[in-house]
C-alpha cells in the first residue's frame, strides 16, 4: 500500500527530488496531508536507520531538563520519532523559563545524575564548562562510529557553531582549534529590528538605516503617531539588557567589552572614544523616544508592548518580533523585520546572538545514549520539522533557510524576515569576550546604563567608572 | 464611653472606605482582569468596560495555554494539587510533632530543653539556599529526591519552628493549676494533656497552623530544586504563563485568584481563631 509514494518520498530524502516535486506527487497522488506527514515520517525514520546503528541503545532510559519553550515544544511534539527510531526511553522536565536557570545551576552543582542533557545558553557554557558540569561534545562529534553520516556538522552556520565552542581560557577565541564543543546549537535569535508597518506607513517614515537614523526616525514616529513610545529595548539591571541590540550596535561600530592582552590579560573596553560616542547616542535615543519606565524592561515587556500596539519598533531578538506577530496581540499582521547596521560605514549588520543550546550533563550514567538524542535532537531532520510545522525559529542549520516551503512560510506571514536573516547572517555570532565574570561584568554595565539614562552620571564619567570597577574585578579574580 | 459627632462619624467612614479601596483595588482589578483577554487587559487605555471571557480559567483547568507560539501544555491544576496536598501534610506533621514538643518545653523544664527549642527556632534562620545544595545530596543518597516523603520532611523547617514556638507561648499563658488539679483527680499526664490542655489552647493551635500553612503554601524554593516538574506548587507553576511567545496575563490574574481561595477560604474560616490565638499567646500576664 502506498508504494509509489513511499518512492516518492524516499527519492526525496536521497536528494533526487526537491521537497516541491515531492509535495506535488503527494497531492497528485490524492493523499491527504495527515497520511502523508505520516508515510514520511516512517520513511525519514527508515532512512536514517538504514546508514546507522540507532538502536544500539535500544531500551535505555534518559531524561531531559527542559526550558518552557517553542523550541522544547517543537521537539516534544516529535519525540515519538526518535523513540521509534531508537528505543530509547525518554522522559523530561519542564520548568518556566524564569526559574530554569536556577533549576539546572542546582541539578548541575550538585552532581545531580537525574538529568541526562538540558536546554542552556552559550553564555552559560562558560560557568558549566570550566567547572567539569558539561561534557566536551567533540569526543562524540568528530568520532563516526557515534555519530551518523547524515549529521552534517559542517551544515550548522559557522557563527553560531563556533559561538557555543570555547578553550576556556578566559579571553579565548570562541571556535578556536582547541575550543570545547560545550553545547549543541538548536536555533538562535538575531538582534535586529521588528517594527510596526501600519505605524510607519502613516508616520511616513522609511526605515532606519544606521544609529543616527534609528534616533530620528523614533522620535518622529513617537511624535506623529501620538500615545506610543519610538523605539522598545531592554533596560533592566542584567546581562539581558546588555546582550541584545544594544551590544549588537555596539560591536556594529567595532567596539568590544574587553581587551585582551599579549599576555592573556583582561581589561575593560568600554570607556573608548568609540565606545563613548556610542554610548552618548543609544542614551539619548532611550531618553528621547524609549519607555517611560526603560529601567525595568526586560524581554516581555519590550515584545508586549510592540504585540500591544504600545511601540512603533524594537531592537532586540528577532524571534521575539516573530511571536509578536500573531496568537491574540493586537498588531498581528502588522509587524515587519529588517537587518540593522547602527554604523554608517558598516557593509552589513553584526548582530550579537542568544543560542538555546543542547549540553550533555556530565553527570549523566550513559554519556553514549544521549548524545544519541543530541544528535537525533540538533539533526537535520528534526530541524526541518521544527522549522516547518512548529516555531522552530531561528534554525541553525543552513540547509534549513534553503527550504523553500520555509522561506514561504516565512514570507507568507513575517515579511522581510528572510531578507533580515540573508542579510545578517554571516554576521551574527557572540560578540562578548568569554571569561568567568561574564554576567558581573554585563550587569554592573547595565546599572552604569540605568545611571546614564537616569542622568545621574554624565556618559563619559560613568563609562570610565565601570571601566575602573571592571578592571579592579579582573585583577581580584586574577583575570587582569 | 466617648461619642462621636455626626462629622466625625463620616469623616471616619471615608477614611476607612480609602483603605479599604487601597488596599483592595489590586485584587478587585486582578479578579477583573481574570476574565479578560490579553488584548483587552493590554489596551491603551485601560478600561472596566470589557465583554467577560471565562477561557483564562477554561484554558488553566482543561490544560491547554493558547500563545502566539501555538498552544501549550500546562499543569496549573496539578499543580494546584500539589500546593494543597504539600502544605496540608507539611501542617499536619508539624502539628503532631510541634504541639506535643511544645507543651513539653512549656510544662516540663529539663536539661538542655531551651537549647533544643532554640536549634528548632534555627531552621528558621538560615537562608533556604544556603541549605538546599547539601540537602540536594543528602536527598540523593536517602532517595529522597523528587518525593512528596522529602518534601513534606523539608517543609517541615518552614512549619515546625512556627507551630512549636507560637504553641508553647500559648501553653505558658495556660494557669498550670488546671491542669495539676485533673492530675489530682488520678488523670495521667497524657490524659491532662488531651483533655485540658489541648482544648484550652485550640485557638492558638488553629492560629499557629494557619499561618504554617501560609507559610507552607507560598513556599518556592523548595519544590524547585528538590523535585521534578509533576511535583511542583503553584508559586512555581504559577510562572508558566510568562512565555518566551509573550505574558498571558488573562491565565495569570485566573491563576492568581484559583491558587488565593484555598487560603483566603481557610483564613476566613479560621480569623476568629487566628485573631484570639495570636494576641492570646503574644501577651504574658
Amino acid at each position: 500500500m502506498y508504494e509509489k509514494e513511499k518512492d516518492l518520498i524516499s527519492a526525496f530524502l536521497r536528494g533526487e527530488v526537491d521537497r516541491r516535486g515531492m509535495l506535488k506527487g503527494l497531492g497528485a497522488a490524492g493523499l491527504t496531508a495527515g497520511t502523508a506527514g505520516t508515510l514520511f515520517n516512517m520513511m525519514s525514520t527508515r532512512a536514517l536507520a538504514a546508514d546507522f546503528d540507532w538502536k544500539a541503545h535500544s531500551g535505555k532510559k534518559l531524561k531531559l531538563l527542559l526550558n518552557k519553550h517553542p523550541y522544547a515544544d517543537a521537539m516534544i511534539a516529535n519525540l515519538q520519532a526518535f523513540k521509534d527510531l531508537t528505543g530509547i526511553e525518554v522522559t523530561y522536565d519542564v520548568f518556566p523559563e524564569d526559574v530554569y536557570f536556577d533549576k539546572v545551576t542546582a541539578a548541575l552543582s550538585s552532581g545531580s545524575a537525574e538529568y541526562d542533557a538540558f536546554m542552556t545558553g552559550a553564555y552559560m557554557t562558560w560557568t558549566y564548562g570550566p567547572a567539569g558540569w558539561i561534557a566536551d561534545l567533540n569526543e562524540w562529534i568528530k568520532d563516526p562510529t557515534k555519530t551518523n553520516p547524515n549529521y552534517n556538522w559542517d551544515d550548522f552556520l559557522a557563527g553560531v557553531k563556533n559561538s557555543c565552542a570555547w578553550n576556556g581560557q578566559p579571553g579565548g577565541a570562541l571556535g578556536s582549534e582547541d575550543a570545547k564543543q560545550w553545547c549543541i546549537p538548536w536555533a538562535f535569535e538575531q538582534n535586529n529590528i521588528t517594527y510596526n508597518r501600519e505605524m510607519f506607513d502613516k508616520a511616513g517614515v522609511e526605515l532606519p538605516k544606521n544609529l543616527d537614523d534609528m534616533i530620528a526616525v523614533a522620535a518622529k514616529l513617537q511624535k506623529d503617531i501620538g500615545g506610543i513610545y519610538g523605539i522598545g529595548v531592554r533596560g533592566s539591571r542584567s546581562w539581558a539588557t546588555i546582550h541584545p541590540g544594544f551590544l549588537s550596535g555596539y560591536a556594529n561600530f567595532n567596539q568590544k567589552d574587553l581587551n585582551v592582552g599579549a599576555d592573556g590579560k583582561l581589561s575593560a573596553a568600554m570607556n573608548t572614544d568609540g565606545s563613548k560616542a556610542y554610548h552618548a547616542k543609544f542614551v539619548q535615543m532611550i531618553q528621547e523616544s524609549g519607555p517611560k519606565d526603560w529601567s525595568t524592561y526586560t524581554w516581555y515587556q519590550v515584545g508586549t508592548d510592540l504585540g500591544a500596539g504600545a511601540s512603533a519598533m524594537i531592537f532586540d531578538a528577532d524571534c521575539l518580533g516573530y511571536f509578536m506577530n500573531g496568537g491574540d496581540n493586537k498588531m498581528a499582521g502588522k509587524l515587519g523585520y529588517a537587518a540593522f547596521a547602527a554604523n554608517p560605514e558598516a557593509t552589513a549588520s553584526t548582530p550579537n546572538i542568544w543560542i538555546w543550546s543542547l549540553a550533555m550533563s556530565n553527570f549523566s550514567k550513559d554519556k553514549d545514549a544521549t548524545w544519541y538524542f543530541l544528535q537525533w535532537a540538533s539533526g537535520p531532520e528534526h530541524a526541518l520539522f521544527g522549522a516547518t510545522k512548529m516555531d522552530f525559529v531561528d534554525p541553525v542549520r543552513q540547509s534549513i533557510w534553503k527550504d523553500e516551503i520555509f522561506r514561504e512560510k516565512l514570507n507568507g506571514k513575517y515579511p522581510g524576515y528572510v531578507e533580515m536573516f540573508d542579510a545578517s547572517a554571516a554576521g551574527a555570532s557572540i560578540k562578548f569576550t568569554p571569561q568567568p565574570l561574564f554576567f558581573d561584568v554585563t550587569t554592573e554595565w547595565a546599572a552604569t546604563l540605568q545611571k546614564m539614562v537616569a542622568k545621574q552620571v554624565p556618559v563619559d564619567e560613568g563609562l570610565d567608572q565601570l571601566a575602573e570597577s571592571i578592571n579592579r574585578q579582573l585583577q581580584e579574580a586574577g583575570l587582569g | 464611653m466617648e461619642t462621636m459627632s455626626p462629622l466625625e462619624r463620616v469623616l471616619r467612614g471615608l477614611a476607612l472606605t480609602l483603605v479599604v479601596v487601597f488596599f483592595m483595588f489590586p485584587i478587585f482589578w486582578i479578579f477583573l482582569m481574570s476574565f479578560q483577554t490579553n488584548e483587552t487587559i493590554l489596551a491603551i487605555p485601560p478600561s472596566i468596560v470589557f465583554s467577560p471571557t471565562l477561557s483564562n480559567y477554561a484554558a488553566l483547568i482543561t490544560g491547554k495555554l493558547q500563545t502566539a507560539a501555538g498552544t501549550l501544555d500546562i499543569a496549573f491544576m496539578r499543580n494546584l494539587g500539589n500546593s494543597i496536598f504539600l502544605s496540608v501534610a507539611s501542617v499536619a506533621v508539624a502539628l503532631v510533632l510541634g504541639v506535643p514538643a511544645a507543651y513539653a518545653f512549656a510544662r516540663h523544664k529539663f536539661k538542655g530543653s531551651e537549647d533544643i527549642a532554640f536549634t528548632l527556632l534555627s531552621f528558621r534562620f538560615a537562608p533556604p539556599l544556603l541549605v538546599l545544595l547539601p540537602l540536594t545530596q543528602y536527598f540523593q543518597w536517602l532517595g529522597l529526591s523528587n518525593t512528596y516523603f522529602g518534601l513534606i520532611w523539608v517543609y517541615q523547617l518552614i512549619c515546625l519552628p512556627l507551630i512549636l514556638w507560637i504553641v508553647r507561648g500559648y501553653f505558658e499563658d495556660i494557669s498550670a493549676d488546671v491542669e495539676y488539679a485533673y492530675r489530682i483527680a488520678g488523670h495521667s499526664w497524657f490524659a491532662t494533656f488531651r483533655k485540658i490542655a489541648l482544648p484550652l489552647a485550640g485557638p492558638g493551635i488553629a492560629a499557629a497552623g494557619l499561618l504554617a500553612f501560609i507559610f507552607a503554601w507560598n513556599n518556592f524554593v523548595f519544590a524547585l530544586v528538590l523535585a521534578s516538574a509533576d511535583k511542583q506548587p503553584v508559586t512555581v507553576g504559577a510562572l508558566a504563563f510568562v512565555t518566551s511567545s509573550g505574558i498571558q496575563y488573562g491565565q495569570i490574574a485566573a491563576a492568581i485568584v484559583l491558587s488565593v481561595t484555598p487560603t483566603l477560604a481557610l483564613a476566613l474560616y479560621a480569623q476568629r481563631y487566628l485573631v484570639e490565638g495570636l494576641s492570646l499567646g503574644a501577651v504574658k500576664g
